[in-house]
């Protein structure tokens, strides 16, 4: 909320530097954007008065002024513009001005000396919003009656400084400039001084007269006030109303329409005004919308209401969305001669149901659905024909309608100081939280270590002591807190159990040269779909989110791999030759309605690069078993986004609990990717099932081993892992160690066979193991793999 | 006889200094000490020599005996030395040559900034805890005192799964679980994934993370969380960092703060980052609410808690100046190796 710090000071004195002030605000919890100085775009302009004007001698266009700016001679100044003259009173750039255009300088103008410029509006920058017209003519034309020599920013209002408070959800008082003095007061510990309302109701005949109001929905209405204004003279507002509006970033239209935009900044209370003339049958009503009703709102628009929807209508059709925006019919224009003045309070929730199931959002449907204080309804309609009066625009109709069948009751609040003092950790006085309380409007006594606060209507924040103790606490200042550390009873820090075994996995996936990345839950259900699963599979039922920021984000992922394909696709499109990624995280799957989905740990690799192949990503997931001390059997097979012949399922007695392999080019190829890459997928949740802690160590080998080495001929379709599982089988329990050391093909060898080269190592726990034994080992093996 | 002597050993001695070779050494050995060789002559010799004089004579030569050995030892261990010396030399390496690629990867910025802030907290007693980040509506919000269609609703736009789930939004439900499920002393972290219908920009992202801490206890103050809160800071960002407490409003907490640390970029002074202020808006905290206290189940007339949340990506960006919220999820690799 933008406030001009001059409308602030006619309720309060601020004596201090905005930035100063500002900076008070914060520190006791009232938020500030920032402080705008309006008129900073020019410095150095006065205001003059030609006193002559002749034409140039060398130019058709040009005039030679002599311009008073009350010193001591005056100044000469060649100026253009057509509506220059003898007489005018004119806004005056002096030597070194500076302008939105540039800095001013004398200097000659066709061989005639000039020094300074006359400016138009356009030139110094002048709103105008504020001085419509003003730069129409050429130089701007002041009253005559500004002061020779005087800054024209005092003359247009300019020069103040704009606060912009940001308030906060709880402080809706405080979107006002009332509610902003009254807080500024109580900060500045200064008097907080509100005009007295006084209405001089010099109208004919009582509201009754003129209008009927009927409130049928109290419930979400629970208070309407409405007056009535006769011989209304529409036209501009005075420029000090102008200035305020203006300066809080509101458009000045007409008096009448000024008169509720200053209302209800200075009050908080959003008002209409309605040409009467143009009410049927000169009656409101407060309702409910019916079945099927439509309503045209000011910004053209057609709405479909519900029946939850509050309007006012006349006696047969909406006219507005109450609280929220009027109808087109009964707008204020040119020839109004009849206002009446609603100030109403609607019900919150209400209000901002309806606002967004419409999608409309005005500066009054977010005051209501913060929340305007009903109390206060009938001081701003007074204030509003108060400013009437004061600007002569019409004529206030004695009598005013007023339905307000459940006035709020008066809250108060018992509060210890002792429990205060507690809670927030400083020692404050009792008396000294009655001094802050009271210059809050908070009405508290203390007696012994009790407070009993009456809370004022506006304030509808405070239902506590603890909203009392925050109350305290941030005008005593946040800076008296100290700085303890509890004591009581010591607590063991520790991790869950999941986040231990992740840190883990994060920790070897980073050992094996492996960047994690982090991608976004949501993706695109086209992603799935991309995937090419059978038609049944549970990853293509995903949880939807009802209000996506857009398709591409709609879905919770069922699987981590087509983000990590696009996270592949984007490495390779910025030419990075060689990705090994991974990502940690959390998959979900649908439930029961109503329930909450389920959640799994997933951790998925992607790798591409000159160096990587299927046993790259093999390697990972084999490693990662192993640092878990987790079986790996890998067999073929899988998802069919993978290479058919190139994928896996790694397995731990019954449990799966990861697949890998190269992703099929087709599926690639949907991701925008035209290399070969490779993906792993590993069930983390299963994995932590599975892992086994180290736990004893066998003991150290006391005998010497034994090595020997074979070479085994066999047909190309002979699985490593078979041929290692029957060696193992065959060669008995003094097999202590198998690998596989070479692999050729060859055309001695012939088509269709490869030769397998073993390395075994013997070794007994007791003895040293004699050739016989193992000649026999050996022998068992050639016979068994034969 | 011990002029001969004397002849041998000097010429032997002399020789040995004029050897070239490991292999000469030994040859001169031989022909001194050999079998055959010079001194073995003269001792088989001495049985020409009277007896009484056999003695002195013997000493004599084990004497010019123990001198030469000596002599083939040292210039022996002379020579192996040089040699190794030469060996030595000429195995010298370019050690400027680069070595090959790091095979270590990394973890993601976010992590590593969220593992250093865990280890803190963990470090001071509390436990981690999870939570599920698909969540009912009533512990995102209704139990924190955020009623529905409450305006304090707005500051976090929600993703909706149904009427009552939603994506949550903070990581305050994990708080609402603990409080309705376990009994005070709490002292717990919550550190996870929460989602906000942001469009992503330079400072927002519909995806981040959170971690919150709750404290619950007897006799628990806003300065035992300010306390909290300085040694966080000190330990993330290093010491001569501390907080700055501003009034706030948050539904869950009463008395509520924004706090704010002091700019590790100028250490207060006020610089670009920190608009001149010399403090870095990063966190909300408070006194936990008693109204949510009490409808945890909680006794709000014995036990007082405080809470305080913060961004983690906030954290990770300040810690590493990292200028753009975004880098963060677009996993460039040439963002991503820069975090060992």
């Amino acid at each position: 909320m933008k406030v001009p710090m001059k409308w602030l000071k006619e309720y309060v004195d601020i004596p201090m530097s905005a930035e100063e002030y500002a900076s008070r605000m914060v520190m006791t919890g009232t938020a500030v954007e920032g402080v705008d100085k309006t008129g900073e775009q020019f410095d150095k302009v006065v205001v003059g008065k030609i006193l002559e004007c002749e034409a140039h001698p060398d130019s058709d266009h040009l005039h030679v002024c002599q311009v008073d700016v009350g010193g001591a001679s005056p100044l000469q100044i060649v100026c253009g513009a057509p509506n220059a003259r003898k007489g005018i009173t004119v806004a005056v750039a002096l030597e070194g001005a500076h302008l939105p255009g540039g800095k001013i300088k004398k200097g000659k103008i066709r061989g005639v000396e000039s020094f300074g410029m006359l400016c138009s509006g356009p030139e110094l920058d002048v709103p105008e919003g504020l001085y419509p017209h003003i730069g129409d003519a050429g130089i701007m034309e002041l009253a005559d009656d500004a002061p020779l020599g005087c800054d024209v920013k005092q003359v247009f209002g300019l020069g103040d400084d704009i606060i912009d408070f940001e308030i906060l959800a709880n402080r809706p008082d405080c979107l006002s400039v009332w509610g902003l003095a009254r807080e500024s007061a109580a900060v500045l510990d200064e008097h907080c001084v509100m005009p007295e309302i006084a209405v001089e109701e010099n109208g004919k005949g009582t509201f009754d007269d003129y209008a009927k109001v009927i409130v049928e929905d109290s419930e979400n209405c629970p208070r309407y006030c409405a007056r009535i204004i006769t011989n209304v003279k529409i036209g501009p507002s005075p420029m000090w109303m102008r200035e305020y509006l203006y300066g809080a970033g509101v458009r000045p239209i007409n008096n009448i329409v000024d008169i509720t935009n200053f209302v209800m900044l200075e009050t908080g209370h959003p008002m209409h005004a309605f040409d009467l003339s143009k009410v049927k049958d000169h009656t409101i009503v407060v309702r409910r919308a019916r079945e099927n009703e439509t309503l045209t709102t000011l910004d053209g628009k057609t709405h479909a209401l519900t029946p939850d929807m509050l309007v006012i209508a006349d006696k047969e059709n909406a006219t507005g969305l109450a609280g929220i925006m009027g109808g087109e019919e009964s707008e204020i224009v040119d020839d109004t001669a009849s206002v009446l003045f609603e100030c109403a309070a609607f019900e919150r929730a209400n209000n901002r149901i309806t606002a967004r199931t419409l999608g409309i959002r005005t500066e009054a449907s977010g005051r209501f659905e913060k929340g305007v204080c009903p109390a206060t309804a009938m001081e701003a309609l007074q204030r509003a024909c108060m400013l009437v009066n004061m600007l002569e625009c019409g004529d206030v109709v004695p009598g005013a309608y007023d339905n307000y069948p459940n006035p709020a009751p008066q809250i108060t609040v018992e509060a210890e100081v002792s429990r205060i003092a507690r809670r927030v950790g400083v020692d404050i006085p009792g008396e000294a939280m009655e001094d802050i309380l009271n210059r809050l409007n908070i009405e508290t006594t203390l007696a012994g270590d009790v407070l009993t606060c009456e809370v004022p209507a506006w304030r509808q924040d405070i239902e506590t002591d603890a909203d009392i103790s925050e109350e305290v606490l941030r005008m005593y200042g946040y800076d008296h807190i100290p700085s303890t550390l509890m004591n009581g009873v010591t607590m063991p820090g520790k991790r869950s159990a999941i986040q231990a075994f992740s840190d883990k996995v994060r920790r070897a996936m980073v050992g094996m040269g492996l960047f994690e990345v982090l991608n976004y839950s949501f993706i695109s259900p086209r992603w799935l779909e991309n995937l090419e699963l059978p038609q049944d599979d549970v990853r293509l039922n995903a949880v939807r989110i009802r209000n996506p920021l857009g398709e591409d984000t709609s879905v919770m992922r069922t699987s981590l791999v087509p983000s990590m394909l696009n996270t592949l696709a984007g490495n390779l499109s910025r030419s990075i030759p060689e990705a090994k990624v991974f990502e940690l995280s959390k998959t979900f799957s649908p439930t029961e309605a109503g329930q909450l989905p389920a959640e799994h740990h997933v951790l998925c690799v992607g790798m591409y690069g000159a160096k990587v192949d299927f046993y790259s990503a093999k390697r990972i997931v084999v490693w990662l078993a192993q640092i878990f001390g987790v079986e790996a059997q890998v067999r073929a097979g899988g998802d069919g986004y993978y290479h058919p012949g190139r994928k896996a399922i790694v397995s731990c007695g019954n449990a799966d609990y990861a697949c890998l392999g190269e992703i099929h080019p087709d599926i690639a190829e949907k991701f925008g990717i035209e290399k070969r890459v490779y993906v792993a997928e590993i069930d983390l949740d299963a994995l932590m099932a599975l892992e086994k802690p180290i736990y004893g160590v066998k003991p150290l080998p006391r005998f010497p081993a034994v090595t020997r080495d074979i070479a085994l001929v066999v047909r190309e379709d002979v699985g490593a892992g078979a041929m290692q599982d029957a060696i193992r089988k065959a060669a008995g329990k003094t097999l202590e160690d198998v690998k596989l050391f070479d692999i050729y093909r060859g055309e001695k060898l012939g088509e269709g066979v490869k030769s397998v080269a073993y390395s075994l190592t013997f070794r007994a726990p007791d003895r040293t193991l004699t050739d016989q034994e193992i000649a026999h080992a050996m022998d068992k093996v050639l016979s068994a793999v034969e | 006889m011990d002029k001969q002597l004397q002849e041998i050993r000097e010429r032997i001695l002399r020789e040995l200094r004029e050897t070239k070779s490991v292999q000469a050494i030994e040859q001169l050995r031989v022909q001194a000490l050999g079998k055959k060789g010079e001194l073995t002559g003269i001792l088989r010799g001495m049985g020409k020599l009277p007896p009484e004089e056999r003695p002195v004579m013997g000493q004599m030569v084990n004497k010019a005996r123990e001198a030469i050995e000596q002599a083939i030892e040292e210039r022996v261990t002379e020579f192996r030395r040089k040699e190794k010396e030469l060996r030595l030399a000429a195995e010298t390496l370019d050690v400027t040559l680069p070595v090959e690629e790091r095979s270590q990867g990394a973890m993601h910025p976010m992590n590593i900034a969220l593992e250093k802030m865990i280890d803190i907290f963990v470090g001071m007693g509390y436990e981690v805890v999870d939570g599920p980040e698909v969540e009912f509506d009533h512990f995102n919000f209704e139990l924190l005192n955020l009623p529905k269609n409450h305006p304090a609703r707005d500051a976090q736009d929600t993703f909706y799964v149904d009427d009552n789930i939603v994506l949550r939004t903070h990581t305050s439900p994990v708080q609402a679980r603990v409080m309705t499920t376990r009994k005070p002393p709490i002292r717990v972290i919550c550190p996870g994934r929460v989602y906000r219908a942001d469009e992503a920009d330079a400072t927002h992202s519909p995806v981040f993370h959170q971690m919150e801490g709750l404290v619950i206890d007897e006799n628990i103050t806003m300065g035992d969380l300010k306390g909290t809160l300085d040694e966080f800071a000190r330990q993330m960002f290093g010491e001569g960092i501390s907080t700055r407490f501003r009034p706030s409003f948050f539904p869950f907490t009463e008395p509520s703060a924004e706090v704010d640390l002091t700019c590790a970029n100028c250490r207060g002074k006020g610089c670009r980052m920190c608009k001149g202020t010399g403090w870095i808006e990063v966190l909300g905290a408070g006194m936990v609410n008693p109204k949510v206290l009490e409808m945890c189940g909680i006794d709000s007339k014995k036990y007082s808690g405080f809470a305080f949340g913060m961004g983690v990506e906030r954290i990770s960006i300040l810690k590493y100046n990292i200028p753009n919220m975004r880098l963060l999820y677009e996993n460039d690799l040439r963002f991503l190796t820069q975090y060992r």
